[in-house]
C-alpha cells in the first residue's frame, strides 16, 4: 500500500478549451429526466398551477360561477371583518388544531414507545394501529362516528348500563367538536410509524451511557430520546397541523354539511365550501381559501422559526 | 437484451406521450355536449339529469331506456345524483357551459338560473304538447312571462299522520274544517306526547321545513317570496311560527335535537318515535315503505278562521332544456320532455315520488295504477288544485342558501342560544342580504 507521502502528487487536469453551452443545457439524462417528467409537469399545470392563480384572481372578484366575474377589489377580504360565520368558523379551527395536534402527537409517541420496546407480534401492532390513518378521513368513519357517539350510540348504551341517560354527543355544542377531536386523535397512526423509524435511529450506546451515567427511565426518555427524536417531532408538527387546518370530510359529514350544532363544527374549509358549493359565492369563497394559505404559511414560518430553540439536528 | 436501446425507449416514451395528449385533447372536443349526433347511427344523443335515491335513480333510467327504445333515433345518457351532489355538479357544468340538454332544477336555483339565462323557451317546441292544460295553469308555470321551463309534477304541504298508531293509541284527529286548525293540532300534540303507550312524542321538531312555513305565512297574509325578488315575510310573521313550534318543544310534544339528531331529521330513524310529521304530499310515496306494518293518511295544513283568502297553493318541480342546445337536438329534447310530463307509461315506471301529474289528464289516469299511497297524494293534491290560489313566486338569486340558514335559527332557538325574536330578525336581515349581493 502506498502511504499518503508516497502517492504521486495529482497533477492539475488541463483545461479544456472553452465552449459555450447555452444557459439550460442538459445532458441526455437530463432530456430523459423532462421527458418522463412532462405529464407530471402538465397535471401539476393544469390541475393545481391553473386553478391556484385563477382562484387568486377570483379573490377580488364577485363571482357566482354562472356568470362572469366582475372585479370587487378588497371587498370581499373587507367584507370577512363583519361576518360572523367567518368567526366562528376560525374559532372552531383554531381551537380544533391547538387541541387536537398535541394530544394526537403525544398520542402517537406514546404507542410509539410501547411498540419501539421489542414487543413481539410488532408487524400486527404497527399495521392495526395505522389503519385508523387511512380509514379516519373517510365516510364510512364518520358514519360510524355518528353511530358511535349519537344519540342511542354505543356511548350512550354503555352510559345507560350504569344508570346515566345521555344526550347525543354530536348534537350538543358543547360536546361536538370534542368528539371530532377524539376522531383525529384516533388516526395516530401516520405519526407513530414515522415517530417508530425516528426511535429506531437513536444509537443504542447513548441509552448505555445514560444508564452508566445513573439515569433512569425517565431521565433517559427526557435527555436522550425527546432531544434526538426533535427532527421527527418537528415534522409531524408541520404535517398534522396543516393537516389539521384543512379537516372536512368528517365535519362535512357529521354536521350533514351545515357545521352545526350552533356552528360548534362548522370548520373553515366547511364555510368554505358553503359559500362556494351553496352560496354560489365563489369569490367570497376564493378569498377565504387564500387567507386560510396565508394562516397556514405564517404558522408554518413560526414553526421554523421557533424550530431553532428546540429542534436539534445531528449536526448541531 | 430487449432490441430496445436507449434512444429508442425515449422515443417511445415521447410518442407515447404524445399520443396520449392528442386523444385527451381530441377526447375532450369530441364531448357529448359538442355535436347534434352524439351516438352512432344518425341517433341525436340527449343528456337528462336528475337527482333523487337510488330506486328513483333506477326506475328513471329504466324509463329513459324505455323511451329510448320506443324512439329508435334517440338516444339518452342519463346524468343522476343525490340531491346536494346535484346541485355541486349543475354549478360546476354551468361554470364550464357543460350543461345536460335536459335537467331538473332545484327549488333554490330556478330563478337563479333564470337570470343566468339557462332555460331555453318551450312554447315553440313542436312536439312538445300542450294541449292539455288550462290557460290558468300556463300561466302559472311561466317564469319571467316565458314559458321556459315544465313544471312535472305538483306536491302540496301536509301533515302526514300514522293511521295504525293513531288507532291503536285511541287519538282522533279533528275532522278537516274549523276543527282543524293550528291551535288543535298543537293541543293535540301535546296531550298526545303526555301519555301514550309507545312513549311517543307527537311530531319531530321541524319549524325548518320549507313548504309548511310557507303555508303559515300565506295564512297570514305573508308570503315567503315578493313578485320582485325580496323577503316576502317580516320578522314578526316568522316569529308567530318558531313561537307555534317553541310551545310544542317546550311541552315535549317534538323530538328534542339530540333525539333526532340534529335538524332535518331522518325519517327511518324517527318514523318510529312520532304520531305525524311535517311534510310535502309526495314524501308519503317514500316514506311509508319504511313502515309497511303502518298505514300513513295525509291531511291539508290546518287552517285557522282568520286565513286570508287564496292562501293555498301548489309547489311545481321544474325541468328545463338547456338554452345552448344544438337546434338539431330540440325536436328531440322536447319528445324526452313530452314523455315525462303527458306520457301516463313513464309514470307506470318511476311512480309518482315526484307528486302528482301537472297534465290533469295524466293525474285522473294515474288513479288507475296508482298504489294505496299514491291515490291519498292524488286525492288530497286534487282537492288543492280545486281551491283559490293567489299566485306563488320562486326563491330570488342570492338566497339558495336560506333554509340552511333557517335551520341553523331554529337550532339556536331551540340550544336556547338565542330568543325568537332575535333569531326571526338575524334571519331575514341575513336573507336579505344574500339577495342584496346577488343583485
Amino acid at each position: 500500500m502506498l502511504t499518503d507521502q508516497e502517492r504521486p502528487v495529482e497533477q492539475p487536469p488541463v483545461e479544456a478549451p472553452a465552449t459555450k453551452r447555452p444557459a439550460f443545457h442538459l445532458n441526455r439524462q437530463g432530456r430523459a429526466a423532462h421527458v418522463f417528467l412532462i405529464p407530471w409537469q402538465l397535471g401539476f399545470l393544469l390541475i393545481t398551477a391553473v386553478p391556484l392563480f385563477a382562484s387568486l384572481y377570483l379573490a377580488f372578484t364577485d363571482y357566482d360561477i354562472l356568470n362572469p366575474p366582475e372585479w370587487s377589489g378588497l371587498e370581499n377580504f373587507r367584507r370577512m371583518v363583519d361576518d360572523d360565520q367567518f368567526w366562528a368558523s376560525v374559532k372552531v379551527t383554531l381551537v380544533y388544531v391547538v387541541v387536537s395536534v398535541p394530544l394526537q402527537l403525544g398520542f402517537a409517541l406514546l404507542l410509539a414507545l410501547i411498540l419501539d420496546r421489542g414487543l413481539s407480534g410488532l408487524a400486527f401492532y404497527r399495521s392495526a394501529f395505522y389503519l385508523p390513518s387511512l380509514l379516519g378521513t373517510s365516510v364510512a368513519i364518520a358514519i360510524l362516528w355518528r353511530e358511535i357517539f349519537g344519540d342511542a350510540g354505543l356511548i350512550n348504551k354503555g352510559l345507560a348500563l350504569i344508570g346515566i341517560d345521555g344526550e347525543s354527543w354530536l348534537q350538543n355544542p358543547k360536546t361536538a367538536l370534542a368528539t371530532l377531536i377524539v376522531l383525529n386523535v384516533w388516526t395516530f397512526g401516520s405519526p407513530m410509524v414515522i415517530f417508530l423509524a425516528g426511535l429506531r435511529q437513536i444509537p443504542d450506546e447513548l441509552y448505555e451511557a445514560a444508564k452508566v451515567d445513573g439515569a433512569g427511565v425517565w431521565r433517559q426518555f427526557a435527555h436522550v430520546t425527546v432531544p434526538l427524536l426533535t427532527p421527527i417531532i418537528f415534522f409531524n408538527l408541520i404535517l398534522q397541523t396543516i393537516g389539521a387546518f384543512q379537516t372536512f370530510t368528517q365535519a362535512h359529514i357529521i354536521s350533514g354539511g351545515t357545521g352545526g350544532p350552533a356552528n360548534s363544527t362548522l370548520f373553515y374549509t366547511l364555510y368554505v365550501y358553503q359559500q362556494g358549493f351553496v352560496a354560489f359565492d365563489m369569490g367570497y369563497a376564493s378569498a377565504l381559501a387564500w387567507v386560510l394559505m396565508a394562516v397556514i404559511g405564517v404558522v408554518t414560518a413560526l414553526h421554523f422559526l421557533a424550530s431553532k430553540y428546540w429542534v436539534f439536528y445531528g449536526d448541531n | 437484451m430487449t432490441g430496445l436501446n436507449r434512444r429508442g425507449f425515449l422515443k417511445l416514451a415521447l410518442g407515447t406521450t404524445a399520443a396520449s395528449l392528442s386523444v385527451a385533447a381530441v377526447t375532450g372536443c369530441g364531448g357529448s355536449g359538442g355535436g347534434a349526433e352524439g351516438g352512432g347511427g344518425g341517433k341525436t344523443t340527449l343528456r337528462y339529469a336528475w337527482w333523487g335515491n337510488t330506486i328513483r335513480q333506477q326506475n328513471y333510467t329504466k324509463a329513459l331506456q324505455q323511451f329510448s327504445s320506443a324512439n329508435g333515433d334517440i338516444a339518452i345518457e342519463p346524468e343522476f345524483a343525490e340531491y346536494s351532489a346535484f346541485q355541486e355538479r349543475m354549478t360546476t357544468q354551468i361554470a364550464a357551459r357543460d350543461v345536460p340538454d335536459i335537467f331538473w332544477i332545484a327549488s333554490p336555483q330556478v330563478l337563479t338560473y333564470h337570470k343566468s339565462k339557462l332555460y331555453r323557451k318551450l312554447d315553440d317546441v313542436p312536439t312538445l304538447n300542450w294541449g292539455d292544460y288550462s290557460k290558468e295553469d300556463l300561466e302559472t308555470f311561466k317564469l319571467g312571462g316565458e314559458l321556459n321551463t315544465m313544471p312535472f309534477a305538483i306536491f302540496v304541504p301536509v301533515i302526514r299522520y300514522n293511521e295504525t298508531v293513531a288507532k291503536a293509541d285511541g287519538v282522533t284527529l279533528p275532522a278537516v274544517g274549523a276543527g282543524w286548525n293550528w291551535n288543535a293540532l298543537s293541543e293535540l300534540l301535546i296531550s298526545y306526547s303526555k301519555d301514550n303507550p309507545g312513549k311517543r312524542k307527537g311530531t319531530p321538531y321541524a319549524p325548518d321545513h320549507d313548504l309548511t312555513f310557507e303555508a303559515w305565512l300565506r295564512q297570514r297574509g305573508e308570503q315567503l317570496w315578493t313578485e320582485d325578488g325580496q323577503v316576502g315575510f317580516t320578522a314578526d310573521g316568522l316569529g308567530s311560527w318558531l313561537d307555534w313550534w317553541e310551545k310544542l318543544r317546550k311541552a315535549g310534544a317534538a323530538l328534542s335535537l339530540s333525539e333526532q339528531e340534529g335538524m332535518g331529521p331522518d325519517w327511518a330513524q324517527v318514523g318510529k318515535r312520532v304520531l305525524l310529521n311535517f311534510g310535502n304530499s309526495n314524501h308519503i310515496i317514500d316514506d311509508a315503505k319504511m313502515f309497511p306494518q303502518d298505514k300513513f293518511r295525509l291531511r291539508p295544513m290546518p287552517v285557522d278562521a282568520g286565513a286570508v283568502e287564496g292562501h293555498k297553493y301548489l309547489y311545481f318541480p321544474r325541468m328545463a332544456m338547456y338554452q345552448r342546445i344544438d337546434d338539431s337536438k330540440v325536436e328531440a329534447a322536447g319528445k324526452v320532455l313530452d314523455y315525462n310530463v303527458n306520457n301516463p307509461d313513464m309514470l307506470k315506471t318511476v311512480r309518482l315520488t315526484m307528486g302528482a301529474p301537472t297534465n290533469p289528464k295524466v293525474a285522473e289516469q294515474a288513479v288507475a295504477f296508482a298504489s294505496a299511497d299514491e291515490k291519498e297524494m292524488l286525492a288530497l293534491v286534487a282537492g288543492e288544485r280545486t281551491a283559490q290560489r293567489k299566485p306563488r313566486y320562486e326563491a330570488p338569486p342570492g338566497s339558495s342558501t336560506w333554509r340552511t340558514t333557517m335551520a341553523r335559527v331554529c337550532e339556536e332557538i331551540a340550544l336556547g342560544r338565542t330568543s325568537v325574536p332575535d333569531g326571526s330578525k338575524k334571519l331575514v336581515e341575513e336573507i336579505s342580504a344574500g339577495i342584496k349581493r346577488a343583485q
